[in-house]
């Protein structure tokens, strides 16, 4: 990477920059005759006598003369703005492309940086970096030629004309220079110094906060706030010193510069005033060269303030650029060739030392050699180096001595195309993508884009474009909107076989039964699941007939009827007898509907729910006003939300207890009816929804489907017969609600839809509609033995020559002993290597290795090993 | 049921004594009322404990190994040990008839606590206090063995 601001830019634009100094240096003659035309349409125009003027050929009378100028005045006001704007937006287009050149030129680096290096840099310090602290050099760029050479010239120019009048004078106004430019640059020194330091704190504080947002809880549970908020009141303190400081000097410098532009004049007087006393110059040069020096004021103060502002530009720059060029980056090469080489071979393992940063033992001297499609465990803890064995063995780290070689080849010399393709590596805690499980699983198989999506005319354009702007500044041209799943790594031909493949893996990983389960849970989409969708519906009507059948199965649900009150579902579902047809749908959103709002005061509802809400409320100020805003109690169970707290206390203050000393506003009360509205009366047990209130809302709720003859577009309507698309499948085939007040309920009505479902064939169309399944934020929705397995889905989806589980394999239950027996039996035909902390787990492999303090002990493999090639040495 | 008669019942055991009302309250809302049918099981002897059960109404069977132990009735607590620690129910228990309980699940009693740590040293000294009458009669029940 360039280490200077100026050559990266001059190495990546100079081609631009040369056309804005052009454009800039045409633009200099336009300017100039604009000043000049006004005098000229004034004295000769307007003030002039002499007419008729003659005008390439044509004779001008006075007025026409005016207009003609005039004219030209209009024209070259038109051109000199034009200009104007063309160079404006491609110094602006410049700067954006050189700073997208930039920001991914380090997003690379980051891809690049070795594993090891990220025990040593935050990621509250990357981000910064990469996003705000770059995009100060964006703004610089377009002016970064153009200006120091338009201004200097300037400057050149009325240097010359003072020189011209006078030598001395004009060795008086440049006399200060040297002077001025000792003394500046010193001054700006201890400037960046400065805001070099500034942006180092700003970098500790982003990291600071970012320590404190993730460590809130045990902030919170150690009353260590004041503790963390001093630290980050000193690290203000720190950033206002070093600004204050920086003002002191940037002013200073400021002072220095403007005194010493003024004190030129006073010499100026002093020897020009003695000269033109003595009669060597005259007053008029006298009064030019005055004039002419005022003009340098101008560009002087430009070329100052332009190099304050690449002094300051380039430490940002450099403070960048310094955090993404450690030691041993790995080559671009590395990461974007698209050679596959085949791992089918021994791992072979040659005098591997590695010493890891903290916390491990020195891998000291590893000698072993793993032949192909052999199964062996590696037994030792962390501490023993075992984590770091396996990823030198995955060619996730590069060992300090020795080599490492696949098949004859050696890993650190290995594209990554190779290495990510041909060797598995999962690990006991799984980075989750924020996606869907389908995302997840075929993660390992997105290697390069495969296939375009079909594009119309307006996106092909689009796309061209973004091609053109990708190849401008050495982006990847890649499209993220192609389809990434590589059919070929996962050894099939056909997406309906990559379908197949997931199912059969996660079936052998354990993942099916999370992957049914939350297939009944799933929102299916109504183009790709309809033929599901079909299917469900028969499943809701064999469940009725079982509750027909079966007294004790009906007694746990409450099934959606027309003249029956729901007490397990909401009081919106209820009084409606519908579901929100989106997902995202806001009950405020409902009430702003004129139609239904009306409705709801008419069937004297309004009132009633007003003072349900009201009492609502009222109860959950009292009992979560003490609760800490990131308890689960309080996203779970409080109606509001923390911030609305302190709104819904002064309503109740002054509306007092049940609202006896005034009503609330409208907008309150609209508040107070979409709180009731959720309510769920025997999950929310306030005793306000009685059973007339109950009575009410059917009657209600029949004559609003009676007389409405177009159901609100935002709701869908409970109908037998038809598959709610906004209910999960569960939800679907029960056609109501899980009684809440029967314990162990959904457990059995899960059994009887489990025995509806294998009867009628339908586990796997469930299990691939649980594969849309959103995973929330970094698999937030999934639980740590669904994470490590999905992970572990992940490995072994890409077919694999070698693959190493770290602890991926750690459950010690009978379950995980079939799980290792059965990934044995599918892993037949390649290498495995498994890392365990646990002796009885590394018992199960074929061979097995002990790591002890670093050193490989015991290996009974090898001994073997040795053994049989001292026989084949014998036999030869 | 409602949660202000919850609370009232919570309120009569000798477990919760030691916290205030709105406590109690925020721990009957957070808690599940169950219904029961008689004869229905709420637990099984063996089965991995997850909550306590406080009984609002009718009376609950204690069976250790098909044996009536004891039958529980109204303002009674069950499996109080089971919201502090796992350990598998020492009982099964049986709705003697039509029944209410109000199930205090371990998660939500241990997020409580977490909100409210003062609480948790009232319950401290509350099983500090059994523990020393249990270990009094054990005591006293070894004295009598070896007279």
């Amino acid at each position: 990477m360039e280490k200077s601001l100026i050559k990266f830019i001059w190495s990546y634009s100079s081609r631009y920059q040369l056309v804005i100094l052009f454009a800039t240096c045409l633009s200099y003659p336009v300017s100039y005759i604009l000043l000049e035309l006004p005098k000229q349409i004034t004295n000769e125009a307007i003030s002039g006598t002499d007419f008729p003027k003659n005008i390439a050929g044509y004779s001008l009378g006075q007025i026409e003369y005016l207009l003609v100028l005039c004219l030209l005045f209009l024209f070259l006001v038109i051109v000199s703005n034009g200009f104007k704007l063309f160079l404006n937006i491609y110094k602006g287009r410049l700067g954006e492309r050189m700073l997208r050149r930039l920001r991914f030129d380090l997003y690379q680096r980051v891809l690049r940086f070795p594993l090891s290096h990220f025990k040593k840099v935050s990621s509250g310090q990357i981000i910064p970096m990469v996003t705000a602290e770059v995009e100060a050099v964006g703004g610089f760029i377009g002016e970064a030629l153009a200006l120091p050479a338009y201004q200097g010239g300037m400057l050149a120019v009325q240097i010359g004309f003072i020189f011209m009048q006078d030598a001395y004078l004009g060795l008086a106004a440049i006399s200060l220079y040297p002077i001025q430019g000792y003394i500046i640059p010193k001054l700006q020194k201890r400037v960046l110094r400065l805001s070099r330091q500034r942006v180092q704190n700003v970098r500790v504080m982003a990291d600071r906060l970012g320590e404190t947002i993730q460590g809130v809880t045990d902030i919170h549970a150690n009353d260590t706030s004041a503790y963390h908020s001093a630290d980050f009141a000193d690290r203000l303190y720190k950033n206002f010193k070093i600004r204050f400081d920086i003002y002191n000097r940037k002013y200073l410098i400021k002072f220095i510069n403007n005194f010493m532009n003024q004190l030129t004049p006073f010499f100026f007087y002093l020897i020009g005033g003695y000269l033109a006393i003595k009669g060597e110059l005259s007053i008029g040069a006298l009064l030019a060269v005055i004039a002419a020096y005022k003009d340098l004021a101008g560009p002087w103060k430009e070329l100052l303030a332009y190099y304050q502002l690449t002094a300051d530009v380039n430490i940002k720059y450099q403070t960048v650029i310094e955090n993404f060029d450690p030691a041993n980056l790995k080559s671009i090469q590395k990461l974007t060739s698209d050679e596959v080489q085949s791992l089918k071979g021994p791992l072979v393992l040659e005098d591997v030392v590695y010493q890891a940063e903290v916390g491990a033992s020195e891998l000291d001297n590893i000698n072993c050699q793993i032949p192909y499609a052999e199964h062996c465990s590696i037994l030792g803890s962390e501490a023993d180096g075992r984590k770091d064995l396996l990823m030198i063995m995955a060619g996730l780290l590069d060992p300090d001595k020795g080599v490492v070689k696949a098949a004859g080849h050696c890993l650190s010399m290995m594209s990554e195309a190779t290495l990510g393709r041909k060797i598995a590596y999962a690990g006991p805690k799984p980075h989750i993508w924020t996606g869907t499980l389908r995302d997840n699983i075929c993660y390992g198989l997105r290697h390069r884009p495969q296939s375009l999506p079909l594009l119309d005319k307006q996106s092909q354009r689009e796309m061209q474009r973004w091609l053109y702007e990708a190849k401008m500044t050495s982006n990847p041209q890649l499209l993220s909107i192609a389809n990434w799943d590589d059919l070929a790594t996962a050894n099939v031909t056909q997406p309906q076989q990559l379908d197949n493949n997931i199912l059969e893996i996660c079936e052998e990983t354990g993942l099916s039964q999370d992957l049914y389960r939350l297939g009944l849970q799933a929102i299916l989409n109504k183009d790709d699941h309809h033929e599901l969708q079909i299917d469900i519906l028969k499943l809701r009507e064999e469940f009725a007939k079982a509750c027909k059948n079966d007294s004790s199965l009906a007694k746990l649900i409450e099934p959606w009827e027309r003249d029956r009150f729901n007490k397990s579902a909401t009081l919106v579902q209820n009084l409606f007898y519908a579901v929100p047809r989106t997902t995202g749908f806001k009950l405020e959103d409902l009430l702003a509907d004129k139609r239904i709002k009306t409705f709801i005061e008419k069937s004297g509802l309004y009132e009633p729910l007003v003072t349900m809400g009201y009492q609502t409320i009222s109860l959950m100020v009292e009992l979560f006003a003490d609760i800490s805003p990131d308890s689960e109690l309080f996203s779970t169970y409080a109606f509001i939300s923390y911030d609305d707290l302190p709104h819904y206390q002064s309503l109740l203050q002054q509306c007092g207890p049940g609202m006896s000393k005034r009503p609330p506003s409208d907008k309150d009360k609209k508040k107070l009816v979409s709180i009731a509205l959720r309510l769920v009366p025997t999950k929310h047990r306030l005793g306000v929804v009685t059973e007339d209130f109950q009575a009410q809302i059917v009657t209600m709720r029949n004559k609003f489907i009676d007389e409405t003859s177009q159901y609100p577009a935002q709701l869908e309507l409970f109908d037998e017969k038809t598959y709610m698309q906004n209910l999960s499948v569960e939800a679907n085939i029960i056609f109501g609600t899980v009684k809440l007040t029967k314990r162990d309920a959904r457990q059995r009505i899960e059994t009887v839809i489990r025995e509806m479902v294998e009867d009628n064939s339908l586990v796997k169309p469930i299990r691939l509609a649980g594969l849309e399944y959103h995973v929330g934020i970094a698999g937030a929705r999934l639980n740590d033995n669904q994470k490590r397995q999905l992970g572990l889905v992940r490995a072994l989806m890409k077919q694999a020559d070698i693959v190493i589980l770290d602890e991926a394999l750690a459950s010690k239950t009978l379950e995980g002993q079939q799980r290792r027996e059965a990934l044995q039996k599918y892993l037949r035909n390649k290498t495995l290597i498994v890392g365990t902390t646990d002796p009885e787990i590394a018992s199960q492999f074929p061979r097995q290795m002990q790591l002890k303090s670093g050193q490989l002990a015991n290996s009974q493999g090898i001994e073997q090993q040795e053994t049989d090639q001292n026989g084949g040495h014998d036999d030869n | 049921m409602t949660i202000e008669y919850e609370m009232a019942a919570l309120k009569k055991v000798s477990f919760f004594k030691s916290l205030d009302e709105k406590k109690l309250k925020l721990l009957a809302y957070i808690s599940e009322c169950i219904e029961l049918s008689k004869g229905e099981t709420l637990c099984l002897q063996g089965d991995e404990g997850d909550c306590a059960f406080v009984i609002l109404q009718g009376e609950i069977d204690v069976n250790v190994d098909d044996t009536r132990v004891i039958t529980a009735t109204t303002g009674d607590i069950l499996g109080e040990i089971a919201i502090l620690c796992e350990i598998p129910r020492t009982a099964t228990l049986v709705a003697a008839n039509e029944a209410k309980v109000l199930a205090i699940s371990k998660d939500n009693f241990l997020k409580l606590l977490e909100e409210f740590p003062g609480v948790s040293f009232k319950i401290m000294r509350e099983i500090a206090f059994r523990l020393e009458q249990t270990t009094r009669e054990l005591a006293a029940l070894k004295a009598e063995t070896k007279v």
